[in-house]
């Protein structure tokens, strides 16, 4: 297997108020493939984009891009390392400045990072065509677009840097499914045409489970789960992520009850409980995860969970 | 449907907007059968929402138009004076928003909001006895430790007690009517699927009848007894849940069926091309008509009625699918 495009090796990320937002993550994104993120509020799915991203400091662990440290990337090429790692925010429509013109908003990014104008441009005619966008709509302001085309423009605003890395954070939220699969449908085309490697963060489990490569699952700033998505969603080995997919109500066969039902929900990062921290919560947990925090391990060839008893709730998830 | 709760007939309503009148809801007819869950199905801007406030009869203030009837058991909820319909709201019929935090007033503790709602249902209750009733229905929506809870603010408790508390205040009203929007949509995953265990709890014990609106078809297949399909503020199709999921009649039910994700798909991912019709230019002929792939001269002419396809379904197509 060759590196990994970028990889997060015991990453931590505190906060102000002995906040741990990220408590030793390790992920690693292979090039040219998809990585799915997932977990609930407050799991820490967005800090780990920033801190991969470079726009919050990590406290531990290393951060590692195209084979080297983001601090040496930092000190060495700021510009280089934004140039190469590009994030879609959320909310497009927020992201796009309500007194620019369109065309103002996609020509930023080249004069920020001091790109030929004339070679840039020719570029994003280039995008917009590409990611069905009429041409006139650089004339228009940000409240006459709507939300898909918000994120067509959000998508060649980041791709016109020529990027190897985007990370996408909740790319289908607010969309309606009618147009929600053309954008994976371009996601995924883009991939194959430019070799990009995605981050996406996601609370919609289907859309995870579609368009990913691997799924990592987060609860309270830790990793619990890292697998083939296909193998995570058929068979989850975390009791956390058996719950998450079971959470998901299935169109049809009927009405049904998820048959793993969680108490409570997840506690404050401002006091984790000690242990493994979903032990709260986990229909299955033992005397011996209150006591002893699980590490993130190999729990099958190319599987990795943070349990002391992996798969015990597999069988009610399948 | 034989004697319904809800019967909503030729509901239209039109807004004014500086490029003329928009058409919100235009034609609506609708029955909620009693003690029926219905869930409303639709894109963004299809009118779900306004045909709930409709309900209500919480109008926009640009209202340009109102016309039909909506009548509850016998009470047109149109032609009601406004003292009247006020005094309906919160005892025959409650609602559950999408953001239970805004539903909560922040400056009151939780105790004395819900001895509001039991006190407005039955004016003749003591204080006391409107706690006693708060507590019990706290318990019932499984809120733990519920005497102490009363005395909460709602910035104390989290997201999914705050919507559980809405859910109970709702509940105190004892109402026909329960009007639910979105109410999940603001929820993590694990904790919607703690509220919707127990809305299918509920059902059992309430009286009334349910209106879901959600865009979230999966949530809808899993607790609603009947479905209510809406497009550019029009309902195309209508029928029992399960039947309608199975052999969708209208050609924008099958098109949002293929758009949802299943496990096991494979290829490309469906949309549907095209946008939704201006309401402030309204097609001539079916409202789908510019974006079905299977449109007619005809569709594009005349706009179908919503008219008996099967026995207790409906569909407005000229035409619709087979149905078993």
């Amino acid at each position: 297997m060759t590196a990994p495009l970028a990889a997060l090796e015991g990453v931590s990320v505190d906060f102000a108020g002995g906040v741990r937002a990220l408590d030793d993550v390790t992920l690693a994104l292979p090039r040219g493939t998809i990585l799915g993120l997932v977990g609930e509020s407050g799991s820490g799915k967005t800090t780990l984009c920033r801190a991969l991203m470079g726009l919050v400091p990590h406290s531990a662990g290393r951060i590692l891009f195209d084979g080297e440290e983001q601090r040496t990337w930092q000190r060495r090429d700021p510009r280089g390392y934004h140039r190469r790692a590009q994030m879609l925010l959320q909310d497009a429509v927020a992201s796009l400045s309500p007194r620019m013109t369109i065309g103002a908003a996609l020509d930023e990014p080249l004069r920020i990072h001091r790109l030929p104008l004339a070679e840039g441009r020719a570029r994003l005619a280039g995008l917009l065509a590409r990611l069905g966008l009429p041409a006139q709509i650089a004339t228009r302001y940000p409240h006459q677009v709507s939300g898909g085309q918000a994120r067509r423009i959000g998508m060649a605003r980041a791709l016109v840097m020529q990027p190897d890395l985007v990370v996408a954070d909740e790319p289908t939220a607010g969309l309606d499914v009618s147009v929600q699969g053309e954008l994976l449908n371009l996601l995924l085309d883009l991939r194959a045409e430019l070799g990009l490697t995605w981050l996406v963060v996601s609370h919609n489990l289907n859309v995870v489970r579609r368009i990913t490569d691997r799924t990592a699952v987060m609860y309270l700033g830790q990793v619990v789960e890292e697998a083939p998505s296909r193998d995570l969603f058929a068979r989850p080995a975390h009791p956390y992520a058996a719950a998450l997919v079971a959470a998901n109500p299935a169109l049809h066969g009927g009405p049904r009850r998820p048959r793993i039902l969680l108490q409570g929900e997840i506690p404050s990062v401002l006091r984790p409980p000690p242990g493994c921290r979903f032990h709260t919560r986990c229909p299955v947990a033992q005397p011996r995860c209150a006591a002893e925090a699980p590490k993130l391990a190999e729990i099958a060839p190319g599987r990795l969970a943070r349990c002391h008893f992996p798969f015990a709730l597999a069988g009610a998830a399948a | 449907m034989d004697d319904p709760l809800l019967r909503i007939r030729g509901l239209t309503m039109t807004a004014r907007t500086a490029r003329g009148p928009a058409r919100i809801l235009s034609d609506i007819h609708l029955d909620i059968g009693r003690g029926r869950i219905l869930g409303v199905v639709g894109e963004s801007g299809s009118g779900k929402s306004s045909l709930a406030s409709c309900l209500l009869r919480l109008l926009p203030p640009n209202l340009e138009r109102l016309e039909g009837s909506v009548d509850l058991a016998g009470t047109d909820l149109l032609s009601l004076p406004e003292p009247a319909m006020a005094a309906l709201r919160g005892t025959r019929i409650a609602m559950v928003f999408q953001d239970p935090m805004s539903a909560l007033n922040p400056v009151f503790t939780i105790g004395t909001q819900m001895v509001d709602v039991a006190r407005r249902r039955a004016p003749g209750l003591t204080r006391a006895q409107a706690l006693a009733k708060a507590e019990a229905m706290l318990a019932r929506v499984a809120i733990p430790d519920p005497r102490a809870r009363l005395a909460a603010y709602p910035h104390q408790l989290s997201g999914g007690m705050r919507q559980r508390v809405v859910i109970a205040m709702a509940l105190l009203a004892e109402p026909e009517l329960l009007l639910a929007d979105e109410p999940t949509t603001a929820l993590d995953a694990t904790v919607e699927a703690q509220i919707v265990a127990l809305l299918d709890d509920l059902r059992r014990d309430i009286a009334g009848s349910i209106v879901l609106i959600s865009h979230h078809l999966g949530l809808v297949a899993q607790l609603c007894d009947d479905l209510c399909v809406m497009y550019a503020g029009t309902v195309v199709e209508t029928g029992p849940t399960a039947a309608v999921l199975a052999a969708p009649a209208h050609p924008y039910t099958r098109a949002l069926l293929a758009c949802e994700i299943e496990a096991g798909d494979e290829g490309r991912l469906a949309s549907i091309p095209g946008e939704v019709p201006d309401p402030v230019a309204p097609a001539q002929g079916c409202v789908f008509a510019p974006r079905c792939a299977r449109a007619e001269p005809r569709c594009h002419a005349e706009p179908p009625l919503l008219r008996d396809i099967a026995p207790g379904r409906r569909a407005a197509c000229h035409f619709p699918g087979a149905v078993p």
